[in-house]
């Protein structure tokens, strides 16, 4: 450790060890003791001053630290060469980066390596530097330096991957890899190349300028041979070569990997694509997002004539063949679903022969149908049959599965592909059969799931059981029994079905997942983030599930569970923005060039995910509507959001960025198959494990529309907020405090809101006043928040501005203000007298109340509110007074009405709420339950339930083993129906408290007004 | 039916069927690109026929001497592949890296006492208990760590198991 504080500044490595010493121990106070004492003896040391402010900002104080470390930096720029050594800038460059201002490290290393332009350490931190802030180019220029003065390899191809930078993730041109290629060969010629990383990086840049012979020839050279995995080596190969359009000599290249790795599908491929010469795998590749890579291979028909197609089939039938002969282990798949790709491309030729293609199939179902990813190895291939034939297929298989002898996992394996298979191939048949055949099939699989518990009595709890899917496939069928009955027994069968199966296993987070949306559908909120907590969701896999439970959570009083939720993840991504470049550093100083580019470019993607943008948009607007009844505390959050400015920049740039979606939308159940899309909302339409129709560019257009849309609020709340406070003062102060400007802001922004609603303001307008007269065709559910909150911002525009022509001066309310009270009211009272307090109502309507109060009713609170104070005569009115009563005598009367109107809105949705509460809740666990008794009748939901039950009873240790046994037992129905009460109720009363909040305030502003 | 490949950034967008598991833990991003940055070869991914993934291995090489060695950090394999001999391929993948390209001495890892699953498949592949490290999993459950020798090891001196379990204090490596 001595030399890592060498002699820096000129002070003595004992004096400033023990600084570094209770720096690491984090004994800050004391740290800073020691720094005080050396700096009374080197008041100028830049080196000592750094180390102040790196203790100040450790002990959280980040300004005092910006301020002495803006004092070391100047010192190091005046005084003489003594005091910059890479010690005391790389201490600098710490507190700089802490505190968020990279370009003042920048500028300190610039500074030096200008004093000594020939020191590599200096160098070395000016490019690094460089790379925290993503300049290029200024990279490129440092490396190059660096290059020339030690003449290493490491600094050319830091120069060569700073350029990749510019053109991948910059703004370069293409033109500059030539540059790139122009530096590599002639370092290559002279001193050859010695990292296989280099190699690498040498490929990657002839072939992003589609030079693939070059390529070839680089890597069938002598630097080809540092790429020391084999197949990693033919894979390039093999790609270059079919890029390059020779694709005989690249399918030898893939039938060579094939041999060595005979199970690589993905080889198979391109071998089969090389075979036909069609080359779309690579081209598709580029295009494709590599987060969501298709599922289904592409290939496109062949042009080669009927002879050349016909003995390439050959020759890759063949050697399939042999590799099927060869194959020492008999797990090995790949050969097996090549011979049924084989006939696809044959039928896709119109060759095809339906019986060859089904014998592949089934022969691959005698094999490996045991399998759970039996299915999705098949799926692709139903494609090319008609209704009829795939019928005939299932007779096939079904046939092949009953004469096959198997152990009874194995069977279990195969009914469970069978069903699936089944699902898959009748698909629409599920819907065109009746509810009580479905039905049928959803008892067998449950019961199938009980008969096989045995095989798994003796297993390891940490070990997933025999049959686990069965009870996901059980659930989804339930599903879609209440999707086409709307009898929400149904859901609560498959409700305790899942509950069931987890207390068997504790950990099949499918099983979790499910129940997470079945609870969110149910209004269980609560319930559901307990379960998605046991996800134990952290870290980057935030940005792909987070979607499970956040637009649930973002409309629910669930505050703060919500609150943790955005800040976790908020906090992963800035973190990861953070240390993200120090990281492409640590590949740099490792010579893993590859990774340089994919680091930078991951980093971006995550920085335009439309995910972390909606959350940085949620966060304040979740703030806003917690302080909404506060207004001096929603005044001070406002500030410290700079009143909305940073959201209206962000609204402004979302439109031209482009946004990467990162969920992982396989992971949702069925009938959600999107945020934004539930089916079950919607009436029966006859869709069920349809392919997720994933519309990319189409959710990423409304996603952006949502971003910009929701990004304006902030600045709308505090235009609001100021124009309602000005309407008043401008009786009051006749020294133009009055600001214009707010007026004509907030009408830009009403006009940009009025876009989203699909109207210009003028037009906007009229349908506003259009609802006094009941004129509400264009309001539907999914624009009624945005709606009202459009009215919102209307009315506080209108009590400042003049230019709606008011026929209605006189009135005690202004006309707008008097819509949007009625509309506030009819909303809110409609929903509650629709929505009965039953524990089974559905949870989409309340869902819309909880926004309309803690949404556009809070917003339009604070207008209210702001009015008020403006009315209040404040110390410093009072010397005026008299005017202020006199002028807003007519607002005290507006609040006055407002205030009573919403009062007796908020008492009708708090009394609603305690209707809820009126039974006990044994009466409402007996409730859930009694969806569930089939009580002699036939129909309906229970029947899957009624199985449970007598399993549990009828059961017996042996059988199932001691550890199932037993948690079975102690596993009861009546609990988890009172966890869907409790769940849904404590959503409830968290709503409850937020009205009565409102109320309070409500109340509190009556008082005031009284006074006036 | 797998091809393993180099694992890269994207693939954390992609494996959450594979980390939901509850034995695999979801590191925070600079543990995983700190592996990516320096270890590369020691990080590959397991993709199946609908590009899904399957599992991964993530790894390191590192020590002193005679105790130059392959580590591996993490193998997990997605319920559904499991039983199909792919955390054997990708086991034998890192060994051979460690052993031919960075001619280590051994492999060794860490598994939690309790993992019975796990410690039969790495027996099976050859590793044997070295030592037992106590509280080694948030200083509540032990930890065994366990070892297979490499070629360059030729008497096997890596793998003779120590007499009594040690503290995570007194591990060489973290
Ligand atoms: C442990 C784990 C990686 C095994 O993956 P896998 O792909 O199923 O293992 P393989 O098929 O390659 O198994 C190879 C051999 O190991 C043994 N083995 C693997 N899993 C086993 C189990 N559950 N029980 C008994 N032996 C097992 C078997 O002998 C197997 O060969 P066989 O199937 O021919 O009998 C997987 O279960 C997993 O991901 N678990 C969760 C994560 C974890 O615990 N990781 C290890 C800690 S870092």
């Amino acid at each position: 450790m001595a030399s890592k504080f060498g002699l820096a500044g000129g002070i003595p490595e004992r004096k400033v060890r023990p600084i570094w010493d209770a720096i690491d121990s984090r004994q800050f106070k004391n740290a800073l003791k020691h720094v005080t004492t050396l700096l009374a003896k080197y008041p100028n040391s830049p080196y000592v001053l750094a180390l102040k402010a790196l203790v100040l900002e450790r002990m959280g104080k980040p300004e005092e630290a910006f301020s002495i470390s803006l004092n070391a930096k100047d010192n190091l720029f005046v005084n003489d060469a003594l005091s910059i050594d890479d010690l005391t800038l790389s201490t600098l460059q710490i507190v700089f980066q802490r505190i968020d201002r990279l370009d003042l490290a920048t500028e300190c290393y610039e500074h030096a390596c200008g004093k000594f332009p020939n020191k590599m350490e200096l160098m070395m931190g000016l490019f690094n530097c460089y790379v925290r802030e993503y300049s290029f180019v200024k990279q490129q220029q440092t490396a190059i330096k660096m290059y020339k003065l030690a003449g290493e390899e490491k600094y050319l191809l830091w120069a060569v991957c700073s350029i990749q930078l510019q053109v991948l993730c910059g703004n370069g041109g293409d033109k500059l890899l030539v540059l790139a290629e122009g530096l590599l060969k002639k370092h290559a010629a002279a001193h050859s190349l010695h990292e296989p990383e280099a190699v690498m990086v040498y490929i990657s840049i002839l072939e992003q300028q589609a030079k693939f012979g070059d390529a070839l020839e680089i890597l069938s050279g002598k630097l080809g041979s540092l790429m020391m995995i084999e197949v990693d080596k033919l894979r390039m190969q093999g790609r270059l070569l079919a890029q390059a359009g020779d694709y005989t000599a690249a399918a030898d290249i893939f039938q060579k990997i094939l041999e060595l790795c005979p199970d690589d599908w993905d080889c198979f491929l391109h071998y089969l694509g090389c075979l036909l010469e069609d080359g779309s795998i690579w081209s598709d590749e580029a295009v494709n997002d590599p987060v969501h890579p298709p599922k289904f291979i592409s290939c496109k028909v062949s042009h080669l004539t009927d002879e050349q197609f016909d003995s390439r089939i050959s020759i890759a039938s063949a050697f399939i063949r042999k590799l099927q002969t060869d194959a020492f282990d008999n797990s090995i798949r790949c050969p097996y679903l090549a011979i049924i790709e084989i006939e696809r491309r044959k039928h896709l030729r119109g060759k095809g022969n339906d019986d060859n293609l089904m014998d592949g199939i089934v022969q691959y179902f005698c094999r490996f149908g045991h399998l759970a990813c039996f299915t999705s190895n098949v799926e692709m291939f139903f494609e090319v049959f008609t209704t009829d034939k795939k019928a005939e297929l299932l007779e096939k298989l079904m046939t092949s599965n009953n004469r096959l002898s198997t152990p009874p996992t194995k069977t279990l394996g195969l009914s469970i592909s069978l069903f699936k298979i089944k699902q898959q191939l009748l698909l629409g048949d599920m819907f065109k059969s009746s509810a009580s055949d479905v039905e049928v099939s959803c008892v067998q699989m449950f019961e199938m799931y009980c008969k096989n518990l045995s095989l798994s009595k003796d297993f390891d709890p940490q070990e997933s059981m025999h049959g686990e899917e069965l009870l996901s496939i059980t659930c989804n069928i339930l599903v879609q029994l209440f999707w086409r009955t709307k009898n929400v027994g149904y859901l609560v069968e498959a409700i305790m079905v899942l509950e069931f199966g987890l207390s068997i296993r504790r950990y099949v987070p499918q099983y979790k997942i499910l129940l997470l949306h079945l609870y969110c559908h149910f209004g269980a909120l609560s319930v559901a983030h307990e379960w998605y907590k046991s996800l134990d969701i952290k870290n980057i896999l935030m940005e792909s599930m987070l979607h499970h439970i956040l637009p649930q959570m973002l409309s629910s009083p669930l505050w703060a569970e919500l609150n943790s939720l955005l800040k976790d993840y908020l906090k992963f991504m800035d973190d990861h923005f953070r240390e993200s470049a120090d990281l492409t550093y640590l590949a740099y100083h490792h010579k893993n060039y590859s990774k340089i580019v994919e680091f930078v470019q991951f980093k971006d993607r995550l920085q335009h995910s439309s995910q972390y943008l909606v959350a940085r948009v949620e966060t304040p607007i979740l703030q806003l509507k917690q302080n909404a009844d506060n207004i001096e505390e929603e005044e001070g959050i406002l500030q410290r959001m700079k009143c909305g400015t940073d959201f209206l920049e962000l609204s402004n740039e979302v439109g031209s960025k482009s946004l990467t979606l990162n969920e992982d939308l396989e992971t949702r159940p069925w009938w959600t198959p999107t945020l934004e899309k539930n089916y079950l909302l919607g009436p029966f339409e006859g869709i069920s494990y349809c392919p997720r129709e994933i519309l990319t560019k189409e959710r990423e257009t409304s996603l952006k529309r949502g971003i910009e849309k929701k990004s304006l609020l902030p600045r709308m709340i505090y235009l609001s907020i100021q124009s309602a406070s000005s309407s008043i003062k401008e009786h009051v102060e006749v020294n133009g405090s009055v600001t214009p400007d707010i007026t004509l802001e907030l009408k830009i922004l009403l006009e940009r809101f009025a876009q989203f609603l699909g109207f210009s303001l003028g037009e906007a307008i009229e349908v506003v006043k259009g609802f006094s007269n009941g004129e509400r065709s264009v309001v539907s559910d999914s624009n009624l928040i945005d709606w009202l909150n459009f009215t919102v911002f209307l009315n506080a525009w209108n009590l400042s501005s003049h230019e709606l022509v008011h026929p209605d001066r006189n009135e005690r309310k202004p006309i707008i203000w008097n819509i949007l009270d009625s509309l506030l009211e009819k909303y809110i009272l409609e929903k509650i007298r629709t929505t009965e307090p039953q524990l089974c109502s559905p949870w989409s309507d309340i869902q819309l109340l909880m926004q309309l109060v803690t949404e556009p009713l809070a917003w339009h609170g604070l207008v209210i509110q702001s009015c008020l104070r403006s009315c209040l005569p404040s110390n410093k009115k009072k010397k005026k007074s008299g005017s202020v009563y006199q002028s807003s005598s007519n607002l005290a009367h507006a609040i006055t009405d407002s205030v009573q109107q919403l009062s007796l809105v908020l008492e009708d949705v708090i009394k609603w709420i305690s209707e809820w509460n009126r039974r006990s809740e044994d009466e409402n666990m007996e409730g859930i339950l009694f969806l569930l008794r089939k009580d002699g009748h036939d129909d309906g939901p229970g029947r899957v339930f009624h199985i449970l039950e007598t399993f549990i009873s009828s059961m017996n240790n042996a059988e199932v083993g001691d550890r199932i046994y037993h948690s079975l037992k102690s596993w009861s129905p009546a609990d988890v129906a009172r966890k869907i009460v409790r769940g849904k109720l404590k959503v409830l009363i968290e709503f409850s408290a937020i009205c009565e909040s409102k109320l309070k305030l409500l109340q509190s502003l009556k008082q005031k007004v009284a006074q006036l | 039916m797998t091809t393993i490949r180099r694992f890269c950034c994207n693939d954390l967008l992609r494996f959450s069927s594979v980390n939901l598991d509850h034995l695999t833990e979801t590191f925070n991003m600079s543990f995983y690109m700190t592996y990516l940055a320096r270890w590369p070869d020691y990080f590959h991914v397991a993709q199946g026929p609908g590009n899904q993934i399957m599992g991964y291995i993530m790894g390191k090489v590192e020590g002193q001497g005679e105790s130059w060695h392959g580590h591996v950090t993490a193998v997990t394999v997605a319920p559904e592949y499991r039983r199909q001999q792919l955390a054997k391929k990708l086991m034998n993948l890192l060994e051979n890296v460690s052993d031919n390209i960075d001619k280590a001495y051994f492999v060794d890892l860490f598994v939690r006492a309790s993992n019975a699953p796990a410690i039969k498949m790495y027996e099976k592949l050859g590793y044997v208990i070295y030592r037992r490290v106590l509280r080694y999993y948030s200083g509540e459950e032990d930890g065994l760590d366990m070892r297979k020798a490499l070629s360059r090891d030729v008497e096997k001196k890596s793998i003779i198991p120590l007499k009594r379990p040690i503290t995570p204090d007194e591990l060489e490596y973290d």
